[in-house]
C-alpha cells in the first residue's frame, strides 16, 4: 500500500518535471504578458509616459461609436470573407485535380502547391506588388492589349490584399478539402454510378456532401488566419487599406497609444473568436443536414 | 468528344492556378536580373549587379545571421519543451490536462499582432532588451503549438512494448528514451523543429515589435527596406532567400522524403 502510494506520487512528479519548462513559459511569456496587456487597455493615455495610472473603458467605446473605425472592422471582416470564398472556389478543382493524380505527378502537385507554404511570407507579398504595381505585369499586359488606356490602380487595395491573402492561405484549404476527398469510400462512388447517376450528379449528391466537413474546417482555418494577418495587408495594402491588425500595429508601434493599440486587439480577438464559434454552430448544423440526406 | 471538353476545360483551370502559385516567386528571381536601377518586370537587361551591390549592404548579412541563430535557438529549444509536453500529455493522468492541452493551443488563436504588442510592453516593463533571446522566447510561443502536434501524432500509434523490452533487459529511463523513444518518433520530432524552423525564420509580425537599432531580423530588414527604398536589392535577398530554400528542400526530401514530412503536418 506505501509502495504503490510512493510510486503514484513519483510518478506524479515526473509528469510535472515533464510540464515544468512548458508552463514556466507559457505563464511567465504568455500569460502575463496578454493579461498585462488586457489591464492596459483599459487605462487612459498620456502623451508622456505613455499610459497613464486611470481606468477608463473609453478605449473600447472610442472604437466603437467612431463609424471611422467600424468601417475598419467591416473591412477587416470582409476581406477575410472574401478571402475564404475565393480560397474555397479555387483550391476545391485543385484538391479534386491532385486527388485523381497518381503516383509521381501527384507528389509533384501536392509539392507545388505547399511549396509556397515554405518561402517567406513577406518574400510572396514582395512579388505581388511587383506583378500589380502600376507599371507591373498586370497592368502592361492589359495596356498592350489595348482593354485599358491607363495602368489601373491594383496595388494597395482591398483586391491586392485579398489576392495576397488568398496566395498565401490556399495551401491550407488545399490540405483540409484534400484529407477529406481522401477519406471517401471509392464504392460509394461505384454504387452511385452503377445506379445510372452521371459524373456530375455523382459528384453534387455524393462528393461534395461528404467533404462538406473538409470545406468547413478548412474555411475556419482560413477565415480566422485571414481576420488577424498582419504581413500581407501591410505589404499590399499599406496605410491605404487599414485593417484591424495594422490598426493596432500603428497605434502601439508608430503612435505609441499602447492602450488604444491594446483596445484594438483584444477587439479583433473577440471578433475572431466570435466568428469562429458562428461558424462552428453553421458547421454543426450542416453536418446534421448532411446526415439526414 | 463532348466528354472531352469539360475535362480540358479543367486541367486548364487547374493549370491557371499553378501559375498563379508560382507567379510572385518566379517574378521576384527574374526581376533580380533587371540591368535597371529600379524594379521592373520582365526585366531589361541581364545582369548580376544586385548581387554584388549586396557586398555594400552588409546590413543584410547581418540580419541573415540573427535570423539563422534565431530560427535555430527556436527549433532546438521548441522541440525540445514540445516532446517533453508531448509525452506527458500522451501518456501520463493528471488533473487539468484539458487545461494545458489547450493553453499550449491557445498561441494559434491569438492573432501575433496582439502576443507582439502584449510581449513588446512585458519586455520594457521587465527590462529585457531587443536581443536573441528576446526573439527566442517570442517564437518559442509561437511554434510550440506545431511542434506538439506532430509530435503527439507520432507518439499515439506508438507500440509500448518495445519500450517495456528493454526496461526488461535492464535499460534505464534515460537510455530507454534515448535508443528506443526518440529514434521511434524521429519523423515527428524532426518535422517539428523544420517547421518552427520555418515560423520563426519567416516571422516578421512578432519581431516588428521587439527588434531595436542593431538586433533587426531578415524579414523586418526587408519590409523596412522595402517602405522606403525602390531599388532591385530586395529582389536579389529574396532571390537568394528562395534558392537557399529550394537547397534545403532538397536536401530534406533526400533525407526525409518530403511526403512524409508533409503527411505528418496534415495530420
Amino acid at each position: 500500500m506505501m509502495q504503490k502510494k510512493r510510486k503514484k506520487t513519483k510518478k506524479q512528479l515526473e509528469t510535472w518535471a515533464l510540464l515544468l519548462p512548458i508552463l514556466v513559459i507559457f505563464i511567465f511569456f504568455f500569460l502575463l504578458p496578454l493579461f498585462f496587456l488586457f489591464i492596459t487597455s483599459f487605462k487612459t493615455f498620456d502623451a508622456s509616459s505613455g499610459i497613464a495610472n486611470e481606468w477608463t473603458i473609453q478605449n473600447y467605446v472610442k472604437f466603437l461609436s467612431d463609424p471611422f473605425y467600424l468601417g475598419i472592422v467591416w473591412r477587416t471582416v470582409k476581406i477575410a470573407l472574401l478571402t475564404t470564398i475565393i480560397t474555397i472556389v479555387i483550391s476545391y478543382p485543385v484538391a479534386f485535380h491532385i486527388s485523381k493524380a497518381n503516383g509521381r505527378i501527384k507528389n509533384y502537385l501536392t509539392l507545388l502547391v505547399l511549396s509556397p507554404l515554405l518561402i517567406s511570407m513577406v518574400i510572396r507579398c514582395y512579388g505581388w506588388s511587383i506583378l500589380l504595381s502600376n507599371n507591373g505585369v498586370v497592368n502592361n499586359t492589359l495596356m498592350s492589349l489595348g482593354w485599358i488606356d491607363k495602368p489601373l490602380t491594383l496595388l494597395y487595395t482591398e483586391l491586392s490584399v485579398v489576392i495576397g491573402m488568398v496566395h498565401v492561405l490556399f495551401p491550407y484549404m488545399v490540405l483540409s478539402i484534400m484529407g477529406s476527398l481522401e477519406r471517401i469510400d471509392p464504392s460509394v462512388i461505384r454504387a452511385s454510378q452503377n445506379l445510372g447517376a452521371g459524373p456530375v450528379r455523382t459528384f453534387f449528391s455524393i462528393v461534395l456532401p461528404l467533404t462538406l466537413p473538409g470545406i468547413f474546417a478548412g474555411s475556419v482555418m482560413v477565415f480566422s488566419l485571414s481576420v488577424s494577418s498582419f504581413v500581407t495587408p501591410a505589404i499590399l495594402g499599406g496605410p491605404q487599406v487599414k485593417v484591424m491588425s495594422y490598426l493596432a500595429y500603428e497605434q502601439a508601434a508608430v503612435l505609441l497609444n499602447w492602450p488604444y493599440g491594446a483596445a484594438i486587439g483584444f477587439l479583433l480577438i473577440f471578433i475572431a473568436t466570435i466568428t469562429i464559434i458562428m461558424y462552428s454552430k453553421i458547421l454543426v448544423r450542416s453536418e446534421k443536414g448532411v446526415a439526414i440526406q | 468528344m463532348k466528354k472531352r471538353l469539360p475535362k480540358i476545360g479543367f486541367h486548364f483551370f487547374c493549370t491557371i492556378i499553378y501559375v498563379f502559385l508560382l507567379a510572385p516567386i518566379v517574378v521576384v528571381l527574374m526581376s533580380s536580373l533587371t540591368a535597371t536601377d529600379y524594379i521592373v518586370f520582365p526585366p531589361k537587361g541581364l545582369t548580376l549587379r544586385w548581387y554584388v551591390e549586396l557586398v555594400n549592404h552588409p546590413e543584410f548579412m547581418q540580419s541573415f545571421m540573427l535570423s539563422v541563430f534565431v530560427a535555430l535557438g527556436t527549433s532546438l529549444i521548441s522541440t525540445a519543451i514540445g516532446t517533453l509536453t508531448s509525452i506527458a500529455i500522451v501518456r501520463h493522468q493528471f488533473k487539468g490536462k484539458t487545461a494545458i492541452v489547450q493553453l499550449v493551443g491557445s498561441p494559434l488563436l491569438i492573432p501575433s499582432v496582439v502576443f507582439g504588442v502584449a510581449l513588446l510592453q512585458f519586455y520594457s516593463w521587465i527590462g529585457l532588451a531587443a536581443s536573441p533571446a528576446a526573439l527566442i522566447i517570442g517564437h518559442i510561443i509561437l511554434t510550440i503549438p506545431f511542434v506538439m502536434r506532430l509530435v503527439v501524432a507520432s507518439l499515439v500509434g506508438f507500440d509500448r512494448s518495445i519500450e517495456q523490452a528493454a526496461m526488461n533487459l535492464g535499460a534505464g529511463k534515460f537510455r530507454v528514451f534515448f535508443q528506443i523513444t526518440l529514434p521511434i518518433i524521429k519523423s515527428g520530432v524532426i518535422a517539428g523543429a523544420i517547421f518552427s524552423f520555418i515560423t520563426s525564420f519567416d516571422d516578421l509580425t512578432v519581431a516588428l515589435f521587439i527588434v531595436s537599432t542593431d538586433v533587426v531580423t531578415l524579414p523586418v530588414r526587408i519590409f523596412t527596406y522595402m517602405q522606403y527604398q525602390y531599388d532591385p536589392i530586395i529582389t536579389s535577398v529574396s532571390s537568394i532567400m528562395i534558392l537557399l530554400t529550394i537547397v534545403l528542400m532538397i536536401i530534406i526530401e533526400r533525407v526525409l522524403g518530403v511526403g512524409k514530412v508533409f503527411a505528418s503536418k496534415n495530420q
